[in-house]
């Protein structure tokens, strides 16, 4: 097929519309009637609730209702977690807390009123009784004995506790040439989706049909829990997500808001929307990361790992949320890197603390795993005196070893890091770069470089291992005009799926890529999907498009060869069109083909099919004549569509190499990057520009963990980084040029090849840059730096020594 | 959270006692004070409307004062709560006679708040905390040096400011010298 559109850099169609302001975001939808929800929450970490007054509240203007614990817990099923470990411990999690609160944030109250001012005022105007209860704040004192205990019922605070790896971890560190040690912390980060989460929902009595729009990532499983949790027919539950201002795995999420108002609106018999304010966001949408360990790792002299343990306290918050427990258990499938390592075990203590819930955020425990194995690698590197370089070289399996089992008891379909490797190496001249960081040192500059080099699981994934099923879906139709419509069971929400998903199609079926439109997010339009999280939308969701193209292909071939009289064999589809092939071409030849514009067609009808002598026809000509259904072969069903539900066999494992370049200043601590290089190598690229994309974002995001973000909860469990005053989130002038490049090594998982890039930035970057801030204050004797990495730390480092070494 | 830190006063030690224990004086002189009821020895109820920013709102709490040392010590105990959250607390102060007519009051308390101000406010309160410290005692420097059968002093937030550069301008040049 002819490739005109995948490999291009084509423009995201998504942009015109929400550059100029017309996209549709949940709050740009405005119903008539809408009453607006504000929620009181709570202000104290953990307590009881001897009682609500909600009577003032009640009297104040605008206000409709207001909804207590009580009257709404016994009404909705409990939040829902997806995640099945085996004794794991859960939490009756109710949307509204009832006798207790458990976390600054937790809502207690929903208030309803005219319009939005109103509701949050009559909030102030609710007086909760509290009793102070005693807080766990600290994640690795929730798991010792004596520690107060959240969850009275279950005994203690940890929720659940798991051992995985493969090989024999105690004789791999007993043999090892050296054993190290290192405590690894991967801090908590709030998601900062630019857009907060949005809820509207509408029931209409007659229809009986409960309409939620929401800023999620997975429309259909929202459905479904949804419908669980309000107790009504799936089938009258209507699930829309109109654009979505990012996710980053915070809105792969059932949330107690979105059952809340569609209950709230069966009951009031109106609209009601409430948007998530930005102090809402850091309190009560889930945070990400949250792990607390040590690592051991055991080498031999020549810097091959023999072994590696990981023993990992998990901050997973008061509550699960969807796949909260699940996320440490990615960290584990991990914690090979891209090496060879014999023996990897990992113990995770899962603790129930009170904070909002951990969860899903761009990585969701992988960029946890590649950063304890980056570190890991340039501590033996440290140990040993080699080059980063050369011990990342000693540990990888070469290409021939693929498919490459891991201990972790994955199975790397690909992969050529060396290849990735060499690249970053040639672009960034990391010879020279040595060189200068040597001439550097020796003028009392600070200039440190880290590699990492990371391979990830995308694709989520095969549905054996997922939760809720790990395929996608998709719906290719042409339209009796022609046009192409797909539906996607993917939720693309910035990703660009709108653009690539159509690239894909006008190339395999030779169409403009202005004919093609793709739908999603509509529970009532799309059939059911999974969604957009985990690298997945196009390796799984665009496999899905291309295989239903194909499906649809076949049954346009023999339509084709119906009105053409020929046989199948005889027909070959290039650039859009069935044409007769060899000896029936040179016959039809002499026929001239009339030419018909659909333009000349009476207005009112339907063209008839032009199809009288041709030698070829058009997907278009085809389409039409599906619809008429005159002409097609006996026992053919009319119409032109093909759905096709791709379930892949494995993940998939795109790789890379980043290199960060950083020079300190040595009065003021700060980290300036001189050169950031990636090279990447998600499989084949569709378009180049969102890969680039992805990565730029990736990488940013991995910037404000190595460098800004800390979630940071004070000693009485109140949160302290409660708005984007105190949450640091990279600004744009913190983001160096980012020098990017790929190697392309498609995989055999799925026929396009591609492997997914969403997250590969947060992965791969965030130990690069910790590696170069090490490197750059290696010659005070530091190995390893705790994130984030703020001036304030590599200032006290640098003037202690300065002062102490007589400078 | 930790406040501390020191005033001086240009008034006797007994007058700034007296002043310190005395309810209808406090109210007037604690920034934003409303209501200040005796309940019981030593223990009064407030109604306080304070802030930090823009997140401000009227608390409700009660305020003790323990270990009384008249004129040299108090300790003072505080707990309330509001729609910006809440916030309890407990400090010492101390009054040192640094000569004729001169009083330095050190405070040193730990201080714990929730909600909104916490995650809002929390790093400014420190210095919201020292400016209400200031605006306190510059007040109660006022009311220290009244003489009895006067009507008391005016405090309102402009006077206040004025008494305390003026305050600041006598340090200065008293430190010139």
């Amino acid at each position: 097929m002819a490739q005109k559109y995948v490999g291009q850099r084509v423009k995201r169609t998504e942009d015109p519309r929400l550059i100029k302001g017309l996209g549709h975001y949940v709050d740009d939808i405005r119903l008539p009637d809408t009453l607006h929800v504000s929620f009181l929450r709570s202000m104290y970490a953990h307590a009881r609730i001897s009682g609500v007054d909600v009577s003032e509240a009640l009297k104040a203007p605008g206000v409709v209702a207001v909804y207590t614990g009580r009257d709404a817990a016994e009404k909705i099923g409990p939040v829902p977690c997806a995640a099945a470990l085996p004794d794991l411990k859960v939490p009756d999690h109710r949307v509204l807390a009832t006798d207790r609160v458990y976390f600054v944030g937790h809502p207690i109250a929903a208030v309803v009123a005219t319009d939005r001012y109103a509701a949050r005022d009559a909030v102030d105007l609710i007086t909760v009784d509290y009793e102070e209860l005693p807080v766990v704040v600290d994640a690795e004192a929730a798991a010792l004995e004596g520690s107060p205990v959240i969850h009275e019922h279950f005994g203690d605070n940890i929720a659940y506790r798991l051992t995985a790896g493969e090989g024999d971890i105690e004789a791999a560190l007993a043999s090892a040439d050296r054993r190290l040690k290192q405590r690894i912390i991967n801090q908590r980060l709030a998601p900062v989706a630019m857009e907060p989460r949005g809820v509207l929902a509408r029931y209409l009595p007659g229809e009986e049909e409960l309409t939620v729009w929401s800023s999620t990532q997975i429309p259909h499983l929202l459905r479904t829990q949804l419908a669980l949790m309000i107790g009504m027919p799936e089938n009258k539950l209507r699930v829309i997500t109109p654009e979505v201002g990012g996710g980053f795995g915070s809105k792969l999420n059932v949330y107690a808001e979105e059952a809340l108002l569609g209950w709230i609106a069966m009951q009031l018999g109106r609209p009601v929307k409430w948007i998530e304010t930005r102090r809402e966001n850091m309190q009560a949408t889930i945070h990400g990361r949250g792990q607390v360990g040590e690592i051991k790792i055991g080498c031999r002299e020549d810097g091959t790992l023999t072994g590696l343990r990981y023993n990992v306290v998990a901050d997973l918050g008061a509550y699960h949320q969807l796949l909260t427990p699940a996320i440490p258990t990615l960290t584990g499938l991990m914690l090979s890197g891209c090496y060879k390592i014999p023996a990897i075990q990992i113990n995770v203590t899962g603790v129930f603390t009170n904070k909002v819930a951990t969860d899903a955020y761009r990585g969701a425990g992988r960029p946890e795993a590649t950063y304890v194995v980056e570190r890991a690698l340039d501590l033996v590197a440290a140990e040993l005196g080699l080059d980063v370089v050369e011990v990342r070289r000693r540990n990888f399996p070469k290409p021939d070893e693929f498919p490459f089992k891991t201990a972790t008891g994955l199975f790397y379909d690909t992969g050529d890091y060396e290849a990735a490797l060499d690249k970053a190496l040639a672009n960034s001249d990391y010879t020279k770069l040595r060189e200068e960081q040597k001439r550097a040192r020796e003028e009392g500059r600070l200039v440190g470089i880290g590699v990492s080099t990371y391979v990830e699981i995308c694709a989520l994934g095969p549905s054996q291992a997922m939760p809720a099923g790990g395929w996608e879906s998709a719906t290719v139709r042409i339209e009796p005009t022609g046009k192409v419509t797909i539906l996607t069971g993917a939720s693309p929400h910035g990703q660009g799926q709108e653009t690539s998903f159509a690239q894909i199609a006008a190339d395999e079926l030779g169409v403009r890529i202005g004919d093609v439109t793709v739908i999603h997010g509509d529970t009532a339009i799309v059939q059911y999907g999974i969604g957009t999280f985990g690298s997945r939308a196009t390796a799984v969701g665009g496999t899905a498009v291309y295989i239903a193209i194909e499906r649809l292909k076949e049954k346009a071939h023999k339509i084709a060869a119906h009105i053409l009289g020929a046989d199948a064999s005889s027909l070959a589809f290039s650039e859009g069109r069935y044409s007769l092939t060899g000896a029936q071409v040179a016959a039809g030849a002499e026929v001239p083909e009339p030419v018909v514009p659909v333009a000349q067609a009476p207005a009112a009808a339907l063209p008839e099919p032009q199809t009288e002598g041709k030698r070829s026809l058009t997907l278009q000509d085809i389409a039409l004549a599906a619809h008429l259904a005159k002409e097609l072969p006996p026992d053919m069903e009319p119409g032109l569509s093909a759905t096709y539900f791709f379930e892949p066999k494995n993940f998939t494992f795109p790789f890379g190499t980043h290199i960060a370049v950083v020079e300190i200043e040595r009065d003021t601590g700060e980290i300036k990057f001189q050169r950031y290089v990636a090279v990447d190598d998600c499989g084949r690229v569709i378009n180049p520009m969102l890969v680039d994309g992805q990565i730029h974002g990736g990488i940013v995001q991995a910037l404000g963990q190595a460098l800004y973000e800390e979630v940071v909860y004070d000693e009485q469990g109140q949160l302290v980084t409660g708005t984007l005053m105190d949450y640091a989130v990279p600004r744009a002038k913190m983001i160096p040029w980012l020098e990017l490049d790929r190697t392309e090594t498609p995989t055999p998982v799925n026929p396009l090849g591609v492997k997914g890039v969403g997250e590969a930035g947060t992965i791969g970057a965030t130990p690069a840059i910790v590696a170069a801030v090490v490197d750059a204050l290696a010659p005070f004797g530091v190995r390893h730096l705790d994130m984030p990495i703020k001036p304030e730390t590599v200032w006290r480092i640098v003037s202690q020594q300065t002062s102490g070494g007589g400078r | 959270m930790k406040i501390e830190g020191t005033h001086e006063l240009r008034a006797a030690r007994e007058r700034v006692w007296q002043s310190l224990v005395d309810p209808s004086v406090l109210q007037r002189c604690i920034p934003g004070c409303e209501r200040l009821e005796q309940t019981g020895e030593n223990s009064y109820s407030t109604i306080l409307r304070a802030g930090v920013g823009s997140i401000k709102g009227v608390f409700q709490g009660n305020v003790r004062l323990e270990d009384l040392r008249p004129p040299a010590h108090y300790r003072l105990v505080v707990d309330g709560k509001g729609q910006p959250g809440f916030l309890k607390g407990a400090g010492e102060l101390e009054l040192e006679e640094m000569g004729e007519g001169l009083t330095v009051i050190k405070y040193a308390g730990d201080v714990q708040v929730g909600g909104t101000i916490a995650s809002v406010g929390q790093r400014m309160i420190q210095g919201a905390a020292k400016m209400m410290a200031s605006q306190f005692f510059t007040a109660l420097e006022a009311e220290a040096q009244t003489q009895a059968g006067e009507p008391p002093p005016q405090h309102g937030f402009f006077r206040t400011a004025l008494r305390w550069l003026s305050g600041l301008l006598r340090r200065i040049m008293r430190g010139s010298k």
